[in-house]
């Protein structure tokens, strides 16, 4: 296990390497810099400024000093916002960000998984149907769309919850997690059905149900625990997503989270806050790839794989 | 892209295999009720988008300032908007963008991942590796922030629009295709194509690419509604479509504006790309269903 750990990890090594790489360049590529839209700076400002900010060194070299200050855990001052690090941006970000995904991902997963373990349970039914076409159309529904709906459904139509805010009045964090969380549970539904129909034909559920356990039996203690590989897969990207926040869902309710961050700072050209969303969102991904691969481990011994490391 | 069917006289046997799967699926297709809805829907919407030059009911710049917006009624369907310009025009517009966006960023990754795959299958080896772990590094970039970056640093237009759309959606193309061809190279057929003397371009070109189809069209009809929401999602961010030219996702953009005085400005844009997006998954479930009946849902 702690080999398996270990290789992985370094393995992302490369990855986020490349990641970085990428996006120093493409970012420093682009035609204008963060301060050339600014009214008029004096040429010996500017040159003060980018002095500051090493822009005046060659490209390969801001590229090695940035390579370093990451290395130390240092993202970097932020340009836009003269004093701040982007440490402490993403800092005063990352929590109601956090909040939101943790409520959206709960959602998601108990609806998604009691949808998929229903229709699995009589496939080609209306019990199957039903709850597959509502996934279908948590699916179609993007945030942007259904979060709005929502918005003048309950809270202008209905006026039962507040429309925008997070944290100020009670019940504004309901519509925003429902909205987060509705693509993720239509996708988890899917995925559980799936993934309970193929353990539902196999063997070992043939002899539980010939031993006469209950199907309540059949299903929770044996079932769902390999059935719930596929999802316990996708909940790993999934939960990163989640966590860096999304824009849209953050910007409809008016919610301080990083995604509204890393928009601002894409179109503000704020060269590190850009680049250290790009490296906390991939440094998310490798290590809830990492955790859901290790918990797939931990409920399937099949991919205790002592040869081949297991994948 | 090629993709006339096997029927060089080289191979009989082959083509007569392909007529018996294609009428097979279709024979299953036909069964599925939601795909066969699925599928006239996207007729449907194809037909009105290349006529909506000469069937939309109103000019699509053609402002009322006087009527300002109105709720839906007999003149105007949809409604109109608060320039007082007809929203049925101005969705069947959207449509051809979006449409559009879908179909051609689609193609791209189409090209690029059916190419990537069947020469890293075919290839092998270290060819192989090398062209998959590019892959395996592509996938881990935050995709989101990478197009969002492409957009906000090279500017606002639609081929570049296409190109970056495209590739990001090849990926999963790629090791779909490269899959299908490895098991495939090494099965006879290709290698009496080799021994009488086909270049390697030539088999890849006849045989392993028609042969490797069914599930390059399946997924393939699963892009297309992955692609037109995230050009709908660019738009809504001001990133992707810009004025005067219109999609669906500027028009949600635009709707959640006015929601509050003026719903139907959201909800018609929005039931049209919520119905489009609905159509086409139920599409690709199905020929998924109907083509590769080894693979469950999901």
């Amino acid at each position: 296990m702690f080999k398996f750990t270990l290789s992985r990890l370094l393995q992302a090594v490369p990855v986020l390497l490349v990641v970085i790489t990428v996006t120093f360049f493409l970012v420093r590529m682009a035609p204008g810099g963060p301060f050339s839209d600014e009214k008029a700076v004096p040429p010996e400002v500017l040159r003060a400024l980018e002095a500051q900010y090493r822009l005046d060194l060659p490209l390969i070299q801001q590229y090695f000093s940035y390579l370093g200050d990451l290395a130390r855990g240092d993202f970097g001052p932020s340009f836009r916002y003269p004093g701040r690090s982007v440490n402490e941006l993403i800092e005063a970000g990352l929590p109601a960000s956090a909040e939101l995904g943790l409520y959206a991902l709960l959602i998601a997963i108990v609806i998604g998984v009691l949808a998929g373990l229903i229709a699995a349970m009589r496939p080609n039914t209306a019990q199957d149907y039903i709850p597959m076409s509502t996934a279908m159309i948590g699916i179609c529904l993007p945030s942007f769309l259904l979060g709005p709906l929502l918005v003048l459904v309950f809270g202008i139509w209905l006026e039962w919850l507040p429309v925008s805010g997070w944290g100020n009045i009670p019940g504004d964090k309901i519509l925003p997690s429902i909205t987060m969380g509705s693509t993720y549970a239509a996708y988890i539904a899917r995925l559980s059905r799936g993934g309970m129909l193929e353990v539902l034909s196999q063997d070992y559920i043939r002899t539980a149900r010939a031993k006469g356990l209950p199907e309540r039996v059949v299903i929770v203690r044996h079932a769902l625990r390999g059935g719930l590989i596929p999802v316990v897969a996708y909940l790993g990207p999934a939960f990163a997503g989640l966590l860096s926040g999304s824009f849209v869902v953050e910007t409809i309710f008016q919610i301080p989270g990083l995604g509204r961050f890393f928009v601002q700072a894409a179109f503000n050209r704020d060269y590190t806050m850009i680049m250290g969303s790009v490296v906390f969102f991939a440094l998310l991904i490798v290590v809830f790839n990492l955790i859901s691969d290790l918990i797939a481990v931990w409920i399937d011994p099949r991919l205790r794989n002592p040869s081949r490391g297991g994948r | 892209m090629s993709t006339d069917a096997p029927h060089t006289g080289q191979l009989p046997d082959d083509a007569e295999q392909g007529t018996s799967l294609w009428a097979d699926a279709w024979a299953r297709l036909r069964k599925n009720r939601l795909a066969l809805f699925g599928l006239g829907v996207i007729i449907f919407l194809c037909v009105v988008s290349l006529l909506t030059p000469w069937i939309a009911p109103y000019g699509y710049e053609q402002q009322n300032l006087a009527l300002g917006a109105t709720p839906p009624s007999w003149q105007h369907w949809f409604g109109t908007d608060i320039f007082g310009r007809d929203l049925l025009t101005r969705v069947m517009w959207g449509g051809r963008m979006s449409l559009m966006v879908g179909f051609v960023a689609t193609g791209v990754a189409l090209v690029i991942g059916v190419l990537w795959g069947t020469v890293a299958g075919y290839a092998g080896g270290r060819v192989d590796a090398v062209m998959m772990r590019l892959v395996d590094i592509l996938y881990a970039l935050p995709f989101m922030i990478f197009i969002i970056l492409l957009m906000v640093v090279f500017g606002r237009n639609i081929i570049l629009l296409f190109l970056a759309i495209g590739a990001v959606e090849w990926l999963t193309m790629a090791r779909i295709v490269r899959g299908q061809v490895q098991s495939l190279r090494r099965q006879e057929f290709i290698e009496a194509a080799h021994s009488l003397g086909l270049s390697r371009w030539r088999i890849i070109r006849k045989h392993l690419i028609p042969n490797s189809l069914g599930p390059v069209i399946v997924y393939t009809t699963l892009t297309i509604p992955s692609v037109m929401l995230l050009e709908a999602f660019l738009s809504f961010l001001g990133l992707g479509v810009q004025p005067p030219e219109s999609s669906w996702g500027l028009l949600i953009n635009n709707g959640v504006e006015t929601m509050e005085e003026y719903p139907w400005l959201l909800i018609f844009p929005g039931l049209a790309l919520a119905i489009t997006l609905f159509s086409l998954n139920f599409l690709g479930d199905g020929l998924r269903d109907a083509l590769d009946p080894r693979s469950s849902k999901d």
